[in-house]
């Protein structure tokens, strides 16, 4: 039981920084039907955007860990999401008209385009946060060790995944970006600015992957410019299984997926964690072809 | 139309005659192969400049066979995919002999290509077996072998009175090799295997193996793999509050892996590994150090890159002594006439097979500054 407790924390923290990257995914998805393959790099920006700003800035020795910490989320948020306004304006919007093949292209060359600059920018070398930023005690809950700083990554992933279930189902620009999901000839027709609401998701999603590249770097301390191509698979999978185009099924997703690497690693095989995480996937596809919460949609003539 | 023929014609007798004069009198292109980026970059690029200052050298006291060396190097990003690339554009390049690389899959992708095209490899650090073991009659290592590591390991785990063991690779060539022979010795001993399974490498949580590892309640772990995830398998042990020693293989050999899990965590570390550059004891090594300090600014850190160094050194010697760049004279020179020559990490000599015969790994532990320090 108790390993089993362990694990399931285990799976838990892993699972919400893939629910955080998926989430960019499946909103970019809902919006565009298109796969921003270049997701996974903004999330490697973002932590090592937050790398530099955490060694120059020493924030959290002006600050105090928390506030420190708060503070330089803001910032990496703002960055990554500029990074990925200017993505979607340099990348996409010129071939919003164009066959949908020729973006999914260009998603895959600005992929290729974010690693190398990173790489040419900050080496080919292992980048290392500092090791005494937080403070590394761990929590003794009945015998299970959880250090403080996976509880908190936990925290602020649900917390924003929260704030933004709600930015989108009660706000007026959330109902905008959720009626331009649904049919943007239409929602044009009622007078949503459609080309705003698509920057504004370029905005909320690279802000979230850039945010949870951030907590990877304060979490396992190591981090290297090709680590957004395995974080954006596992992502990616993830929004699938939970439907993509759908900002719950994405969450769900992600979570289920980081418990389910954890839990067959402790009771089946390590080696074959993947495997056995994808074939639950190809399981779920097999009975719900759209994801756990996705829904039928008809296809457009 | 008979004028541009001829033009084209006379044009091309030129280039022939230009570049077939480049080929004689042209520099010995050396070629290196390497993990300049990727994973292991700090490995490749170590490998590179130690390759270079021994290039330059060489050069400054008049090349070989009165021609420069030439070194040609190309990544491989610690990729067997990109490995096989990297080999076909030596190859293409005409090189005479390639040094590198490390990581053993990442050889194994690349030795038929150089066999087949009649290039002596000497890999720098492969230790796994089965690279000797396929009679390539180019291929060479100046890294000894996983049999002799597994030895000295289960020579070490028994002398620290383990009982019950975890061991943890990570699937490579090497990692697998190295696991598999250390169970077989350490079994015969007498000591429990509680624990044996493999790991991801590129991923960044492992505390669900590890707690998996602490419910099977080893006395140690052996870890196979490679630093970076070594470094965060000790970061994320030390997190979880699991005093377990952890030992490693000779793949856990770099600084980065006290960088990436910290000195806390890594103190107490023990790894096995061929001597460090700061503790090789010939006096070529302490020259060699010395230059490449005033070069670099700094010791080499890895130890690979000083055998990628002997790699180069033996190749020049054997050049040298059988006033050849010819792929047979030089081999057959370094199979049969070399003897302990003396090199940067020891004397050298090959075998048949092209295994580096003699010396012996070591026992590091990490002290609590994240020093290496050679145990007695």
């Amino acid at each position: 039981m108790e390993v089993f407790l362990q694990q399931l924390t285990n799976g838990l923290a892993v699972g919400s920084i893939y629910a955080l990257i998926a989430l960019g995914y499946t909103m970019v998805y809902g919006v565009l039907k298109l796969i921003n393959f270049a997701h996974g790099d903004l999330f490697t920006i973002g932590s090592y955007l937050g790398l530099t700003l955490l060694t120059s800035l020493a924030l959290t020795g002006r600050l105090g860990a928390l506030a420190g910490i708060l503070c330089l989320a803001l910032m990496v948020m703002g960055l990554v999401a500029l990074i990925g306004a200017l993505l979607e304006r340099t990348a996409y919007r010129p071939l919003r008209q164009s066959p949908r093949l020729s973006a999914v292209v260009s998603a895959l060359g600005a992929s290729i385009f974010l690693q190398n600059a990173v790489m040419l920018i900050y080496g080919a070398r292992f980048q290392v946060y500092p090791h005494d930023i937080l403070p590394k005690m761990p929590l003794d809950l009945f015998g299970l060790y959880i250090p403080l700083v996976k509880v908190l990554v936990l925290v602020a992933a649900l917390v924003m995944m929260m704030a933004l279930y709600l930015f989108i189902q009660k706000t007026k620009l959330g109902t905008a970006i959720r009626a331009a999901a649904i049919d943007q000839g239409a929602a044009r027709l009622m007078g949503i600015d459609v080309d705003r609401v698509i920057l504004i998701v370029f905005l909320i999603g690279p802000a979230l992957g850039g945010v949870a590249g951030l907590m990877v770097g304060l979490l396992y301390g190591q981090i290297n410019f090709t680590m957004g191509w395995v974080y954006g698979l596992k992502a990616f999978t993830a929004a699938i299984l939970g439907g993509i185009g759908n900002i719950p099924g994405a969450m769900v997703g992600g979570i289920l997926l980081g418990v389910i690497e954890a839990l067959g690693a402790a009771y089946l095989s390590i080696a074959w964690k993947d495997a056995i995480a994808f074939c639950v996937l190809i399981g779920i596809l097999i009975v719900r072809p759209t994801g756990l919460l996705g829904e039928r949609v008809a296809e457009k003539v | 139309m008979n004028k541009i023929l001829r033009v084209t014609l006379a044009f091309l007798v030129v280039g022939l005659v230009v570049w077939g004069c480049a080929q004689e009198s042209g520099p010995i292109k050396i070629g290196l192969m390497g993990p300049m980026t990727g994973p292991w970059a700090s490995e490749g690029q170590e490998m590179k400049q130690v390759v270079d200052l021994l290039a330059e050298e060489v050069n400054a006291k008049g090349g070989v066979l009165g021609r420069k060396v030439q070194v040609v190097s190309e990544d491989d990003g610690g990729d067997p995919k990109t490995a096989a690339l990297a080999a076909q554009k030596l190859v293409t390049q005409k090189v005479v002999a390639v040094i590198g690389t490390y990581g053993s899959s990442i050889t194994e992708a690349s030795q038929n290509i150089y066999n087949e095209a009649k290039i002596p490899q000497i890999a720098n650090g492969s230790t796994a077996i089965r690279l000797t073991e396929k009679g390539l009659k180019y291929f060479f290592r100046t890294c000894p072998r996983d049999d002799e590591q597994a030895k000295v390991g289960a020579q070490y785990i028994q002398s620290m009175g383990y009982k019950k063991l975890a061991i943890l690779h990570d699937n490579t060539t090497y990692a697998k090799g190295l696991a598999d022979e250390t169970k077989g010795l350490v079994e015969k001993a007498g000591v429990e295997i509680v624990f044996f399974d493999a790991l991801t490498p590129g991923e960044k949580d492992y505390t669900a193996i590890l707690t998996k590892m602490k419910a099977a309640n080893p006395d140690a772990v052996f870890f196979t793999g490679y630093y970076p995830e070594g470094g965060l398998l000790l970061n994320q042990k030390k997190a979880m509050n699991w005093p377990v020693p952890f030992i490693g293989g000779d793949a856990t050999n770099n600084p980065d892996l006290v960088k990436i899990a910290g000195a806390e965590a890594a103190e107490g570390f023990a790894f096995l590994s061929p001597p460090l550059p700061k503790d090789l004891p010939t006096p070529e090594a302490k020259a060699f150090l010395e230059s490449f300090t005033k070069k670099y600014g700094k010791a080499p850190a890895s130890i690979y890159s000083v055998l990628a160094g002997d790699g180069f050194r033996v190749l020049i010697a054997a050049a040298q002594a059988s006033k050849s760049t010819e792929t047979d004279k030089v081999g057959e020179y370094l199979h049969n006439q070399m003897k302990d020559f003396p090199g940067l990490t020891g004397k050298l000599s090959f075998n048949a097979k092209g295994d580096r015969v003699g010396e012996v790994y070591k026992v590091y532990k990490v002290n609590a500054q994240g020093e290496f320090i050679l145990q007695p």
